[in-house]
C-alpha cells in the first residue's frame, strides 16, 4: 500500500483546493443562524458543489455520477474540512440503499436528483422506543391494495425539517422475527399525514426532529427491496454512515486541533508538560483515526464494501473528537465558564453527542465483538 | 511471501506456555531463521536496502506474535546500522546466522549508548551474541564502535523472559571500543530511529493481536453460569476496545513502516513517534486486559499471559514510552518548550 496519491488524485486535489480557493463561502456560519437558514445554505452549497462537478464522484454516470474510485470522494471530504465549508446534503449513503437494493426505475427516478441537491433526503430508522434496538421498531405499514398506510412516529431524524424526502423503516409483519417484518419505504416528507417537530440538542441547536405519521399513504411501487428486506437495507446504510465515509471529519479534527494549539500558546499554556503531552495525545489520536480510515478506504478501492470493521474507525473517531474537547475546555480554563468564551461549553456539550447519535459507542462494541470477534451471543 | 516464510517459522518455533523457554532450541530456531533469508533484509543492494521497511515490520510482527525466535528486531537493528556504515562484511555474517549483534542501549532504554552512558548501558537482544554495538561520538559526527561481550559483560534478569539482556559488569574497566565504518550522519541516525521504533511498534502489535486473538477463543470455552464468558457484554465490550486499540496500534505501524524508506528522516522519526506513542499505551491496557479476560488462570506463572505482558511491557520502555513521545512530539508540532 502507497500512501501517496497518484498523479491523477493529486491532479483532483489541486483542482478541488483552487476551486474552493473561489468558491468557498466565506462567513456562513453567522448566517447560519436558525436551521431554516442552515438548510439553504446548505442546499445551495450542494447544488454550486455539483455544477462544478463535485459530486457523485465515485456514482455511475448514468444516475449522474462521475465513475471514479471512493479515494475521490475522500480528497473531495478532506478538502471541503479543510476549507471549513458548509455541510453538504446527505446522499452517499442513504443514496446506497436505493443504488444497491432499489428497482432500476427507482435509481432513474431518486438518484440523479439526490446527487444534484434538488431533492434532500433524511432518514427515518430510530423511534421512541427503538433506538439501540433498532430492530424493534413499531411504525406499522399496512399494505391496502397498491398503497401503504403508515402510522407510527419516528425520533432523531436529522435533517428532516429542510428533507424533501424521506428514506422510511416501517414494520409491515408483526408475526415473524422483528428482524424479519421491516421494510423500507420512500416517501414525499409533505405527504398529509406527516408531521415534522424540531428537537433541539444539549447546545440548543434543533438539529435533528421527530417525525409523526397519520395515515400516511405510500405507492407500494415506492418499496424498496422486498416485503421485509429492510434491516438488511438499513445495515448497509449504517456501515456506509459509520465507515470512511466520515473522512470529512479527519480535515475538520485537524483544523480544530490547530486552533487548540494556537489558543494555547496565545494563552501562554503552551509551555506547561502537561498541556504539551495532552496537545500531542490529541494528534495521536488524531493520527489513529486517520490512518486506520486511509487503510480501510485502501480496501474499498479494492472492491470491499465497508462491512462491521467501519466500527473501529468511529470509536476512534468517537474517542479522538470528545478528547480535544475536553482538552479546548481545560485550555481555556475558567474563561470558558465565566462568561467570556461560552462558545468553548457548547462545542464541548455537543461533542457529547457522538458516542450516542448513528448508534452508540457500546452498540458499536456490540457489533465489534459479535461481527468482527465471532464473540457467543 | 515473507510474511507467510515468518508465519510458518513462528509456529513452528512458537513458544506456547512459560516451560518452552527452557526447552526451545533457540540455536536451531535461529539458524532456520537465516536460512530463511530473514536476517538480511535490510543488506543493501547499492544504496537500496533489499527490502522496505514494511516486509520487514511485518515479518517482525509475525514472529513476535509467536514470541519466538528472541532476537529479531535487535539483529535487523544492528545490521541497518552496519549497513549506514557500510561495514559488508559483516553484514553478510549476519544473514548467514553466524555473527550476533546486540544493540547497546543506554539505561533509559530510549536511545544507543556511546562511551559517555557506557556504564549502566543495556545490550539489548543478546542471545548469543558476540558483540554489543553502540556509538562514539567525536568531532567527526558519530562512529559505530562495537564492545566484545565475552568477558565483560554479563545477563542482566530483566521482567522480560522471552529476549536476554546484557550489561557490562561494574567491577571491570571499561574495554576499548573497536571502531566500525565510516561517519553515520545525524540524518541517517534519525531515520533508524525511526525503524527501530518502528520494529518495537511491530513487536507489540504482533504479541498483542495473538494475545487478543487466544483470549477471545478462550471466552468461547470457557464455561461459567452455564454459558461461555464471552457471552457476557462486559467481556465483550473488553475485547472489542482491544481490539480498536490493536487495529489502530497496525494502521499507524504500518504507516510508519512505510515512511522509513520514503519520507524525510524527520518525518519519519515523527510518524514513529507517533504510532510508538499510542502502541505503548496499548501496550499496557491491552495486556493487562489480555490478564483480566483470561480470570485467575491468566495471573499464573505457567500462562502465557503474564509471559506476553512482560514482553510488551519491555518493549513499552525500549526507545522511549508514551510520556517521552508524546513530549517529543510536541516539540516537532508546538516548537521546543
Amino acid at each position: 500500500m502507497d500512501y501517496r496519491e497518484n498523479e491523477q488524485e493529486a491532479a483532483f486535489r489541486k483542482r478541488v483546493h483552487d476551486w474552493l480557493a473561489e468558491n468557498a463561502p466565506r462567513n456562513w456560519q453567522e448566517e447560519a443562524s436558525d436551521e431554516k437558514a442552515a438548510g439553504r445554505i446548505t442546499r445551495a452549497w450542494h447544488r454550486k458543489l455539483y455544477e462544478a462537478g463535485f459530486i457523485g464522484l465515485s456514482w455511475p454516470e448514468e444516475y449522474g455520477g462521475r465513475n471514479l474510485g471512493p479515494t475521490f470522494e475522500a480528497i473531495l471530504n478532506d478538502e471541503l474540512g479543510k476549507a471549513d465549508t458548509p455541510r453538504i446534503s446527505f446522499h452517499n449513503y442513504l443514496g446506497r440503499a436505493i443504488f444497491a437494493f432499489g428497482t432500476e426505475e427507482q435509481k432513474r427516478r431518486f438518484l440523479p436528483t439526490m446527487l444534484s441537491g434538488e431533492v434532500q433526503w433524511c432518514q427515518g430508522f430510530s423511534e421512541p422506543n427503538a433506538g439501540s434496538d433498532l430492530a424493534s421498531l413499531r411504525t406499522f405499514a399496512e399494505l391496502r391494495g397498491d398503497t401503504y398506510v403508515v402510522n407510527g412516529q419516528k425520533m432523531w431524524t436529522s435533517g428532516a425539517l429542510n428533507a424533501d424526502w424521506c428514506l422510511l423503516l416501517v414494520r409491515t409483519d408483526r408475526d415473524v422475527p422483528k428482524h424479519k417484518g421491516i421494510t423500507c419505504l420512500l416517501t414525499s416528507i409533505r405527504a398529509p399525514g406527516i408531521d415534522v417537530r424540531p428537537i433541539r440538542i444539549s447546545d440548543g441547536a434543533p438539529e435533528t426532529c421527530e417525525v409523526f405519521l397519520d395515515e400516511v399513504k405510500i405507492p407500494a411501487d415506492q418499496r424498496v427491496g422486498d416485503p421485509g428486506a429492510g434491516w438488511r437495507i438499513a445495515m448497509t446504510v449504517l456501515s456506509f454512515e459509520r465507515g470512511p465515509a466520515d473522512i470529512g471529519m479527519i480535515a475538520t479534527y485537524d483544523t480544530a486541533l490547530r486552533k487548540i494549539e494556537d489558543l494555547a500558546k496565545a494563552r501562554g499554556v503552551a509551555g506547561q508538560p502537561e498541556v504539551r503531552k495532552a496537545l500531542a495525545r490529541a494528534y495521536v489520536h488524531g493520527e489513529a483515526l486517520r490512518l486506520n480510515v486511509v487503510e480501510q478506504l485502501s480496501q474499498r478501492s479494492a472492491g470491499r464494501m465497508p462491512g462491521p470493521e467501519g466500527s473501529v474507525a468511529r470509536l476512534l473517531l468517537t474517542e479522538a473528537q470528545q478528547y480535544i474537547n475536553h482538552l479546548e475546555l481545560e485550555v481555556m480554563g475558567a474563561d470558558a465558564f465565566n462568561g467570556r468564551a461560552t462558545g468553548t461549553f457548547n462545542s464541548y456539550i455537543r461533542s457529547r453527542t457522538i458516542s450516542i447519535f448513528g448508534g452508540t459507542s457500546e452498540i458499536q462494541k456490540n457489533i465489534l465483538a459479535n461481527q468482527v470477534l465471532g464473540m457467543p451471543r | 511471501m515473507l510474511r507467510t516464510t515468518a508465519e510458518r517459522l513462528a509456529q513452528r518455533y512458537a513458544v506456547r506456555n512459560p516451560a518452552d523457554l527452557a526447552t526451545i532450541d533457540r540455536a536451531q530456531s535461529w539458524q532456520a531463521v537465516a536460512d530463511a533469508g530473514l536476517l538480511g533484509l535490510r543488506a543493501r543492494d547499492g544504496a537500496q536496502p533489499f527490502v522496505s521497511g514494511v516486509e520487514v515490520m511485518l515479518v517482525a510482527e509475525a514472529l513476535a506474535g509467536a514470541l519466538t525466535p528472541p532476537s529479531f528486531i535487535g539483529t535487523i537493528l544492528a545490521e541497518e546500522l552496519l549497513a549506514l556504515a557500510g561495514v559488508d562484511a559483516e553484514i553478510d555474517a549476519i544473514a548467514a546466522g553466524s555473527a550476533r549483534y546486540a544493540l547497546l542501549l543506554t539505561r533509559d532504554l530510549t536511545q544507543l549508548a556511546d562511551a559517555e552512558s557506557f556504564n549502566g548501558a543495556v545490550g539489548f537482544d543478546a542471545d548469543a551474541a558476540g558483540y554489543a554495538l553502540g556509538l562514539s561520538r567525536g568531532r567527526g559526527g558519530a562512529r559505530l564502535c562495537r564492545y566484545a561481550i565475552a568477558g565483560v559483560f554479563s545477563e542482566l534478569q530483566t521482567p522480560d523472559f522471552t529476549r536476554v539482556c546484557v550489561g557490562p559488569a561494574t567491577d571491570k574497566k571499561r574495554p576499548e571500543a573497536e571502531l566500525l565504518g565510516s561517519a553515520v550522519t545525524a540524518e541517517a541516525l534519525d531515520r533508524w530511529l525511526a525503524l527501530a521504533l518502528t520494529l518495537t511498534c511491530a513487536d507489540i502489535v504482533g504479541v498483542l493481536r495473538s494475545g487478543l486473538r487466544q483470549v477471545v477463543e478462550y471466552s468461547k470455552t470457557r464455561i461459567q453460569y452455564g454459558v461461555p464468558v464471552g457471552s457476557f457484554q462486559a467481556v465483550q465490550h473488553m475485547c472489542a476496545e482491544m481490539l480498536v486499540k490493536v487495529e489502530a496500534a497496525s494502521s499507524m505501524t504500518r504507516y510508519a513502516a512505510w515512511t522509513v524508506d520514503a519520507l524525510p528522516p524527520s518525518e519519519s522519526l515523527l510518524a514513529a513517534r507517533t504510532a510508538k506513542a499510542h502502541c505503548a499505551g496499548a501496550a499496557r491496557s491491552v495486556a493487562e486486559t489480555v490478564m483480566q479476560a483470561f480470570g485467575g488462570i491468566g495471573q499464573t506463572w505457567e500462562h502465557i499471559a503474564p509471559l506476553m505482558n512482560r514482553r510488551v511491557m519491555f518493549d513499552r520502555k525500549l526507545f522511549g514510552d508514551e510520556s517521552h513521545q508524546l513530549l517529543c512530539i510536541a516539540d516537532a508540532r508546538l516548537g521546543a518548550a
